[in-house]
């Protein structure tokens, strides 16, 4: 996030796209709340009528995939209207003529034959984002999760610029990380592209550095994504560690990840769980969990924080680094000799740029967000007020792009995918906590009334779910959330594996699935077919 | 303090405070520590002013006022402790036992379920006067498995409501009826599972009784060590909310919102609140596992299972060079972990062959 | 015609101000009861979330949840009531259930079936009956509230101009709102409600405020039991009602005017809506009133039976839709009022009595009490006197006047042996006392408080304790279970005055005393600090008889 979460009660206009914050990010959404009951308008741009939806002054129901007509639409009528901040554009960015002149053609009619909401509310909603005074943006990963995620996000920053919403309190681009540490994940270099503090593997600065911590000699250029990584297994890729992910469930197209990994020679796994991956493992070490462990995590609004150890972990488990350190002792690799995570992330804070000014002991309180290049620095709440990264901010010029699969005779109807209140992630940890159940025992599929209809399916009975890749079984549950057309499911719940039917696509720049869309058909069950599934 | 800065004066027992424009008595009286008692109050709430146990003598007025609810003026002349506040307040206090089925409860109950009998034994108010009615009605129906609604505990503050709406934006319950009967109930007089609740646990977290509280934690009530609370951050989604673990011996009892915590101020949701006890699961790996000759995993000591990781990442560098071994870290576990997973790939093997699970 | 849909009825309020009341009693007159899913209609429509809507139709006493709701009987049970027999009449009609003092204390028992009220003793005798006009005071004083009530036609528009009627609003509309409130400021004329706060200084405050749009509000939730003189004003001179709204709107610069009308006052609700679409026509009310600048319009919301929503703060919440708990003060609703918007609140009595001062004086004014005291004031009496009704008084009248000279006095061969005052909210008069002048002061004086001006007569058959008991078991009803002194107050005084509590007297005594202390010193409002002058005034002029409760 660009604002820090204590900004949320205060922007004039809340724009959320792509975001289901109320069930993914709910303690976030309660500031949003806040905001509105103090008179912030709020616009949602969302396939689906989420409960943010329900709040919004400007809903928009975007067909899935479209949010880059939407955006550059949006961006038009800021133009043609000049709601668009003059003063910002001089002087903090760059080329923006040239998008100024490539905007011209997007106009909202155009962009509602694709986005199928009515050109008058993309325009509302232009003009509400425009001439807010504090407008700022939420997404999450509906927005990523596209073979045009980076478009998107870019069409993000281009609609932020344009209107002078960085850098100020109540504004900015915020992306609602999903995962306690995802942000600190990337931040400490767990990353292809970087060493930790984001210093470019690319850059020979960073690579003499390293070199020269390290004692030997580095790639210059970027390793491979996840993604590849798993579509070279048996090929390229003969031995992973994986370390607290269960890649099997989680990731798209399960069955080609599932080849893969038994495709490896060697596959380590380091879990608190019997994952459905660590099954496929040929060693697994124990971890501990939280409470069971000190450490540190950053959130997404870049605050460092402590995680402090309350009870023992079951049995022989360790700490993650503890085990990947020993694991690197035995294959005589220097550098391991931690004895402590305050050791540990010490170190860290003394290689990584963003955290110089960090130590274990000072971020007790959880008082930082990052940067804090210097000792003594006082954090960085909000990012970009008199300056960006590169000096001046770049406008890009972006093109709608279909996504990797549309809708067709075969697969006539769109899946998006997401995430539920009550259940996170895989389920490894809600599954196992007592009483989730009693809420949300099962996955549905939700599908609009008149589609449970129009398709001859019952509401709460069984109906196939196929895409190109395979089909799952699942309840149906007839709800105006989902509009015409498009369905809706987790893929929370193992007995329902949906990624089985997701991998479409990958974004061309980072690799992320386009996990968010995918044609699929709906059909109903014969009787005895129902019955099996029941 | 006010960010104009601009500094006002009042008499607060008797010595002259600063204050600034909006800051209520309450506040004040606060910051002086004057240790004014209450039961309706929350900082993060609005101000309700209902149990009246903040009242404090305000010159010039007929009655006491009620501190919580009464903004400053410059000039007022404030006493907080006269005799008869405080017997006001002990008689106050002796009425709201009075109504009470009991006063002393595990403080698993909730993280602000002691605040009544501590009051009570400052005021030494535990006398047995006033007995009669009790206007609290257990909603012994209402199965969920996370929040015991022990009404007959109840003294309607109103402050679950209020944290419901104010602080979570959830609405899901209100004060049905008037008078002594009031009772704190969802829509339709219903269970909350039919109601606009998402179990945040909010409402228990504040409720000064306990008459709201956890049901999860409370199982561990019967153990006989002293619980502690140890800070630390909520395992699931990017917020980052601050929490206390609170555990007896060696078992994890229950979580705690940290009211102080940057990015939650005290709120958390039905994951972070009561999805706790996955970590002490049956499930959990408490042993190395390594894969057998019959194709199944065995559990194995820490040696037997790092020379046979080791052995397999050796075996493959040999084979197949260094960009043959890939390493797949987390964004659920600590940054150390990650940090070491980085380094084990690139100092190990000199490739940036290292990702994370941000893409799905 | 077909009954409107859950369509129709939301789209007919959805967008008026003050929408949620007359919503609600739509969907209750339609279907008898509010369903379920009339509820979530209203909630959906007016987005107010369904738990606090619901909770809050519960706070209404007369919001039926099911069949048949509204048209079973609802039979007064108040104090004045309860001597009648109502209690018998209650057990004699099918389905029925008890309701608060409605407002008829000068006749017999009240019995409320949809829309009508109907009056008798016994079921067989129940008949709607027009309220009484008051009669004139036999010793000739001079009236302000009643001067010319009893003209022919008053309540239409056509009579009530006949007798002078919105001249005062004419004659207004050539000067200035300063120069009006000059002229109400110098009447001295004081809120009539109970509060007494001076109008004038009240309109100013509202004209000096910053926020638009401003509002009046009547209060015409006339809930105190024992009061019934708000009924008699709006049911026979219901313009002057309207006149004077509109004489305080143009004072203080409101353009909308609510009256908020108890629901225990179903007809008057039909006379006052008939009297507001007359006044419309002849350019009363609505734009450039009488071809002036000054536009106002006026609303008519009703309540739905809850006593404290007499009280300003539970008003304005309830005429918002909101939870109806008073609120706390300051802010004041001269500043923070209708909306948090400057508004000002006055009674009906109030009201009424700015056109007479409009068009006869201040000086007038100020020269109708005795002995130098200002103006008159309205008294309900009722109970143990022969002839119950609403008089004039001026200020400073002997209420020993009052009681046997103009009401005849209790029956032959009784003695009087308690009055309540203002309605229930003052306690009890008794013995020497009963001599007092009737104004504030001097009623203050001798622990008790004159209030809205109901007072209800015991004679020597009655038992002085059980209406104590009474009184605070409707003081306990009506509380509205905010604040703790008053929620628990209310019922730990009302289950000792009905054998509860310590059989020893001077504990028993202590506990009242502290509770009442506790309840006058720290209550949120004026219900929680009066009920106790039940009790203190009880054991201030009754010590035998609590003695004898206690320890029996």
């Amino acid at each position: 996030m660009s604002n820090p979460l204590s900004d949320m009660d205060k922007p004039d206009v809340i724009f959320c796209i792509g975001t289901n914050m109320t069930e993914c990010h709910p303690v976030a959404a309660t500031r949003i709340k806040k905001a509105l009951k103090r008179g912030a308008k709020m616009i949602v741009a969302d396939p689906r009528k989420i409960q943010l939806a329900e709040m919004a002054d400007v809903y928009l129901p975007i067909r899935v995939g479209s949010d880059v007509a939407l955006l550059l639409a949006m961006a038009h009528v800021i133009v043609r209207d000049d709601l668009h901040d003059h003063a910002f554009i001089e002087e903090r960015t760059l080329d923006a003529d040239q998008f100024l002149e490539h905007l011209s053609e997007f106009t909202p009619e155009w962009a509602s034959t694709i986005t199928e909401v009515p050109a008058a509310d993309i325009e509302k909603a232009a003009k509400l984002y425009g001439a807010g005074d504090k407008g700022a943006i939420y997404y999450t990963l509906g927005i990523t999760e596209h073979i045009c995620g980076v478009d998107n996000v870019q069409s993000l920053c281009n609609l932020a610029l344009l209107t002078g919403n960085l850098g100020r309190e109540g504004t900015g681009i915020n992306p609602m990380r999903g995962q306690n540490n995802i942000q600190g994940a990337g931040d400490v270099g767990a990353i292809p592209s970087n060493y930790p503090g984001f210093q470019k593997v690319d850059d020979p600065e960073s690579k003499a550095k390293f070199e020269a911590l390290y004692g030997r000699e580095m790639d210059g250029e970027r390793g491979i994504t996840k993604v590849k990584a798993l579509n070279l297994c048996g090929s390229e890729i003969f031995a992973m560690l994986i370390d607290g992910e269960n890649t099997v469930v989680s990731d798209p197209d399960r069955k080609h990840c599932e080849h893969a990994l038994s495709s490896l020679d060697h596959l380590v796994v380091i879990d608190i769980f019997l994952t459905e991956t660590a099954q496929m493992a040929d060693v697994v070490f124990p971890a501990s969990a939280f409470a069971e462990t000190d450490g540190v995590c950053t959130n997404t609004e870049r605050r460092v924080q402590r995680l402090r150890q309350a009870v023992p972990p079951p049995g022989e488990a360790k700490p993650d680094w503890w085990i990947i350190c020993q694991l690197a002792k035995r294959l005589g690799f220097e550098g391991f000799e931690y004895e402590s995570a305050k050791d540990i992330f010490n170190e860290l804070c003394s290689i990584s740029p963003i955290y110089t000014g960090l130590d274990w002991d000072r971020i007790d309180k959880s008082e930082y967000q990052w940067p804090a290049p210097e000792e003594g620095h006082p954090g960085t709440p909000i990012l970009h007020e008199n300056e960006f990264t590169n000096g001046r901010g770049l406008f890009k010029l972006v093109r709608y792009r279909d996504p990797a699969e549309t809708i067709s005779e075969a697969f006539p109807v769109w899946l998006t995918t997401g995430r539920r209140l009550q259940a996170y992630h895989t389920r490894t940890q809600t599954g196992r906590s007592a009483g989730i159940d009693y809420l949300l025992s099962e996955e549905s599929l939700e599908i609009h009334p008149e589609d449970v209809d129009a398709w001859g399916l019952q509401d709460r009975e069984f109906c196939r779910l196929s895409s190109a890749r395979g089909s799952v079984e699942v309840r149906v549950r007839a709800t105006n959330r989902s509009p015409r057309g498009t369905v809706f499911t987790s893929f929370s719940f193992n007995d329902v594996p949906v990624n089985i039917l997701t991998g479409s696509g990958y974004d061309p720049i980072t690799d992320t699935a386009e996990l968010k869309v995918c044609p699929v058909r709906v059909e109903a069950l014969d009787k005895s077919e129902s019955d099996a599934a029941g | 303090m006010s960010s104009n800065g601009i500094q006002h004066q009042l008499i607060l027992d008797g010595e002259e405070v600063n204050f600034s424009a909006g800051e209520t008595l309450y506040e004040i009286a606060e910051r002086h520590r004057k240790e004014i008692p209450t039961l309706c109050y929350d900082p993060r709430l609005e101000p309700f002013g209902a149990c009246r146990l903040c009242v404090v003598e305000l010159e010039g007025a007929r009655n006491p006022v009620a501190s919580c609810t009464t903004k400053a003026t410059a000039g007022m002349v404030v006493k907080t402790q006269s005799e008869p506040v405080e017997k006001y307040r002990k008689t106050l206090l002796e009425m709201v036992v009075s109504e009470n089925r009991e006063v002393e409860v595990d403080p698993l109950r909730g993280y602000a379920s002691q605040e009544l009998g501590k009051l009570t034994d400052r005021y030494q108010a535990r006398t047995g006067r006033f007995k009669g009615a009790q206007s609290g009605q257990l909603h012994a129906t209402d199965d969920n498995p996370f929040i015991f609604r022990d009404y007959d505990l109840c003294i309607s503050c109103n402050r679950c409501v209020r944290v419901c709406a104010e602080q979570e934006g959830d609405h899901a319950i209100a004060a049905m009826g008037r008078g002594f009967h009031k009772q704190i109930t969802t829509e339709f007089n219903g269970l909350l599972k039919d109601s606009s609740c998402t179990f945040c646990g909010q409402c228990v977290q504040t409720c000064p009784t306990g008459a709201l509280a956890d049901k999860k934690a409370l199982r561990a009530a019967e153990l006989p060590e002293p619980l502690q609370k140890t800070r630390s951050v909520c395992p699931y989604c990017g917020v980052g909310c601050s929490v206390d673990l609170l555990s007896k011996g060696e078992k994890l009892v229950g979580i705690h919102p940290a009211m102080d915590g940057p990015a939650n101020e005290g709120a958390l949701c039905v994951k972070g609140q009561f999805a706790f006890d996955f970590v002490q699961h049956t499930d959990r790996l408490s042993m190395p596992m390594v894969r057998g000759d019959d194709g199944e995993l065995h559990e194995t000591d820490w040696d037997t299972a790092l020379d046979r990781a080791a052995d397999g990442f050796a075996k493959t560098l040999k084979k197949h060079g260094r960009h043959s071994i890939y390493g797949i870290a987390s964004g659920r576990t600590p940054s150390e972990a990650n940090y070491t997973m980085q380094q084990f790939i690139r100092r190990g093997y000199g490739t940036h062959y290292i990702d994370n699970c941000s893409r799905a | 015609m077909n009954s409107p849909t859950d369509e129709d009825l939301v789209a007919n309020w959805r967008d008026e101000p003050a929408p949620l009341l007359p919503l609600l009693h739509a969907f209750h007159d339609r279907d008898g009861y509010l369903s379920e899913e009339s509820i979530a209609v209203v909630s959906a429509g007016l987005k107010i979330p369904i738990a606090e809507l619901f909770a809050t139709i519960t706070f209404y006493h007369h919001f039926a949840r099911e069949a048949p709701g509204q048209s079973a009987p609802r039979v007064c049970t108040g104090p004045i009531c309860a001597l009648h027999g109502a209690d018998a009449l209650l057990a004699s009609l099918d389905g029925a259930t008890p309701m608060p003092c409605a407002g008829r204390c000068d006749g017999p028992i009240p019995v409320i079936k949809g829309q009508q009220v109907l009056i008798g003793t016994n079921a067989e005798e129940l008949a709607p009956t027009a309220s009484p006009l008051p009669v004139a005071n036999p010793d000739g004083y001079e009236e302000c509230v009643f001067a010319d009530i009893r003209a022919e036609g008053r309540s239409t528009l056509a009579g009530y101009r006949q007798s002078g009627g919105y001249t005062a609003l004419q004659q207004a509309l050539t000067q200035s709102p300063p120069e009006l409130i000059a002229l109400i400021t110098d009447s001295q004329l004081a809120g009539r409600g109970g509060a007494g706060f001076p109008t004038g200084q009240k309109w100013q405050a509202v004209a000096n405020a910053s926020g638009e749009p401003k509002s009046v509000v009547c209060n015409a939730d006339e809930g105190e039991p024992g009061c019934f003189k708000d009924r008699a004003v709006l049911e026979h001179d219901p313009h002057a009602v309207l006149e004077g709204m509109l004489l305080a709107a143009f004072a203080t610069g409101s353009t909308r005017g609510f009256i908020y009308l108890r629901y225990e006052y179903p007809e008057t609700c039909a006379l006052l809506e008939t009297a507001i679409a007359e006044a419309r026509t002849a350019n009363l009310i609505g734009d450039n009133i009488l071809g002036s600048d000054f536009s106002c319009e006026l609303y008519i919301r009703r309540g739905a039976g809850a006593y404290i929503c007499g009280e300003e703060g539970s008003l304005l919440n309830s005429l918002e839709g909101k939870h109806p708990y008073p609120r706390n003060r300051p802010p004041f609703p001269v500043t923070h009022g209708f909306e948090d918007l400057p508004t000002a609140v006055n009674n009906v009595e109030t009201l009424v009595s700015v056109p007479q001062i409009v068009r006869r004086g201040a000086e007038w004014y100020r020269s109708l009490g005795l002995d130098g005291r200002v103006g008159t004031k309205v008294i309900s009496l009722s109970g143990d006197v022969q002839r119950p009704g609403n008089y004039e008084v001026p200020f400073g009248l002997p209420l020993k006047t009052l009681l046997y000279q103009w009401a005849g006095g209790p029956a032959a061969g009784r003695q009087i042996q308690a009055v309540t005052m203002a309605g229930l909210s003052g306690g009890f008069l008794a013995g020497e006392d009963l001599d007092a002048p009737l104004d504030e002061p001097s009623i203050r004086e001798r622990g008790s408080m004159l209030g809205a001006g109901g007072i209800m007569v015991f004679d020597d058959s009655r038992n002085i304790v059980d209406v104590a008991r009474q009184a605070m078991a409707f003081f306990a009803e009506e509380s509205c279970g905010k604040c703790f002194p008053c929620r628990i107050g209310t019922q730990r005084l009302e289950e000792r005055l009905s054998g509860g509590g310590p059989t020893d007297l001077a504990t028993w005594q202590t506990e009242i005393t502290d509770i009442g202390s506790a309840m006058k010193a720290t209550s949120a409002c004026g219900l929680g600090m009066a009920a106790p002058f039940i009790t203190d005034s009880l054991l201030k002029y009754f010590p035998e008889q609590v003695a004898q409760h206690v320890q029996s």
